[in-house]
């Protein structure tokens, strides 16, 4: 498959700070790719740097095999679906949707507005104004009116951070299905793992402005490439490996607690519904283990037996 | 917020009489002033007289003119200075903002004073045109509409720029960056999204500054003189060179009708859009 999207030793500045240094990374097209990092990582400004809202201090960013780095976002042929949504309150549904049609002054408005309303399930809120829609609502007006304009890329800024816990499941699997239905290349930007875990093809994790790991979601639950990674994706126990002299991460259910070499006092513990979680002080340094939700619960300040099998860590190359 | 109706009456009471005795009854008694007779009755002759003079509407028509430019070259000075403050960061924007305001802290005798330096015959407009050999000799800025206009247009820009960074700042954030995704160029996003977005703001903008023109005084004293008098100047001339109480009567009606009507018609102009918009 050839490259669709491609970013070339991209490098972004505001002011004198760095944003982003020198990131390369290949998209192919029809690809579902997440941007995942905590705030500040650059994940944003790599996005809005696509859209052409931000220009590179150098590097290239080639689309279809045309060099974009400097066009007008109005000529990328790029879709941009903001995280405030960002919908025009002085128009309607429809007006929204219908906005960049018009710029292009494409034929056959009416029935390709309707298409787009119809896609995202809103085609009788057509005339309502935004303000009178929920948040799902809105992002879906967004979507549409990004789709409509039949990008080669859809960029998703946090698309589903706004909404709350059961929307956000109902939005993923739209975006899923949208994404078969178009056959679209989407790129989204998200802080948030579970979300990228369960929506993209390939995951970009991003540190400080640059890639720390790009990989499909199993690669990235099972096999994290840094410590970083490692407990962004939820291995909360990182130790030196002394025999390789790398180091190994461990989930909370991979620590064995009760028995085992190790021993340790509970600072704290937390009951998170099918388990309860455990924060232990040892002469390791502070573990995160959990047990069944259903074993009676350790005190506080009680000296607890534990173990960290080396089967159940994931080898992390080079030091901490 | 108050227990009952009648409550709340009551607290704007007092500053209701005070308005009425001290102000609406004055100001009306001033205006009638023009529509009154010798006899006791009642006239339009002060209206007729005014406007068959010459000079009267020369005064009239300058005045509106002035007015109307100086507000229309706000706006557009306003929403450039009021975009580039809203798209700085948070401290530099307050930095800037102060920026703005301070000639607001200045006295505006103070602020028109400073122009005679600057546009004065060997002020440093003068001594740059001509050491640049752009012009032989001084040119007459002074004295001129040219003067008044900069000086209003000094003296009030700010009061535009306030409300249009304050309409601005409550656009929706990134409406401007979609509508650049969307295929916007910089003048359809300004028509299609920042102006309908902003008209409120432009409305109050722009009747504080033509309002405020109109009725300056002070800046066409000192910068437009005798040879370029504005209604305003021409009102106190009246009271106090001629003791014409009439003419200043009309003069003060005609200025207060063109204030209103300047707002009533910002604001038609902004619905007007927003109809359109909307259909």
């Amino acid at each position: 498959m050839s490259d669709f999207l491609t970013l070339q030793d991209l490098t972004l500045a505001y002011g004198g700070t760095v944003a982003v240094d020198r990131l390369n990374l290949s998209i192919r097209q029809g690809e579902l790719i997440a941007l995942l990092g905590p705030s500040g990582c650059g994940k944003t400004t790599t996005m809005r740097s696509i859209a052409g809202l931000l220009t590179p201090k150098s590097g290239t960013i080639r689309l279809d095999g045309r060099d974009i780095t400097r066009l007008a976002p109005s000529r990328r042929e790029v879709g941009l679906v903001f995280q405030s949504y960002a919908l025009f309150p002085h128009l309607t549904v429809f007006e929204n949707v219908a906005f960049g049609l018009r710029l292009r002054r494409e034929k056959d408005l009416d029935a390709k507005v309707r298409a787009g309303l119809a896609t995202v399930g809103l085609s009788d809120f057509a005339d309502r104004a935004p303000a009178a829609l929920s948040g799902g609502q809105q992002q879906r007006v967004a979507l549409a009116r990004s789709l409509v304009m039949n990008p080669k890329v859809l960029l998703l800024d946090e698309p589903l951070s706004n909404l709350d816990a059961r929307l956000r499941l109902e939005m993923r699997l739209e975006l899923q299905r949208v994404q078969r239905e178009t056959g679209v290349t989407m790129v989204f930007v998200t802080h948030d793992q579970a979300e990228a875990l369960a929506l993209a093809d390939r995951i970009v994790v991003m540190r400080d402005g640059a890639i720390e790991q790009v990989g499909a979601p199993e690669e990235i639950w099972t096999a994290p490439a840094s410590a970083f990674v490692a407990d962004f994706v939820g291995f909360e126990t990182i130790l030196p490996d002394p025999e390789t002299g790398g180091a190994l991460a461990w989930r909370p259910a991979a620590v064995s607690l009760g028995h085992g070499p190790h021993t340790g006092a509970v600072r704290g513990v937390s009951f998170a519904g099918a388990a309860r979680e455990y924060v232990l002080d040892t002469p390791l340094g502070v573990v995160k283990a959990e047990t069944p939700a259903s074993e009676p619960p350790l005190p506080l300040g009680a000296e607890v037996a534990f173990d960290l099998p080396r089967e159940t860590a994931a080898r992390l190359p080079g030091t901490l | 917020m108050f227990s009952s109706r009648a409550e709340g009456l009551a607290l704007t009471l007092p500053a209701a009489v005070f308005a009425a005795a001290l102000f609406l009854l004055p100001v009306g008694i001033l205006l009638s002033e023009a529509f009154r007779t010798a006899e006791g009755g009642w006239t339009l002759m002060g209206y007729w007289e005014f406007f068959s003079s010459g000079r009267n509407q020369t005064v009239f028509l300058r005045s509106l003119k002035l007015a109307a430019e100086v507000t229309a070259v706000a706006a557009v000075i306003g929403y450039a200075a009021a975009y580039s403050i809203v798209t700085l960061p948070k401290t530099a924007r307050g930095r800037v903002f102060g920026l703005v305001i301070l000639p607001l802290m200045i006295s505006p005798v103070a602020r028109t004073y400073a122009w005679l330096v600057i546009l004065g015959r060997t002020g440093f407009v003068n001594e740059a045109l001509v050491s640049l050999g752009i012009v032989d000799s001084p040119l007459r800025i002074l004295f001129t509409e040219t003067a008044v206009f900069i000086g209003l247009l000094q003296l009030f820009l700010p009061l535009m720029v306030i409300a249009l960074v304050s309409a601005m700042e409550n656009m929706p954030r990134d409406a401007i960056p979609a509508a650049r995704v969307l295929g916007a160029n910089w003048a359809q996003v300004f028509l299609k999204v920042i102006l309908p977005l902003t008209r409120e703001g432009l409305v109050i903008g722009g009747t504080l500054v033509f309002t405020g023109s109109l009725t300056a005084y002070i800046t066409p004293a000192i910068l437009g003189g005798s040879k370029v008098l504005m209604l305003e100047t021409l009102l106190y001339q009246r009271v106090t060179v001629a003791n014409d109480f009439v003419s200043a009567s009309v003069i003060a009606m005609i200025l207060i009708v063109m204030s209103f009507s300047a707002n009533l018609l910002l604001k038609r102009m902004a619905t007007a859009r927003r109809s359109r918009a909307a259909s």
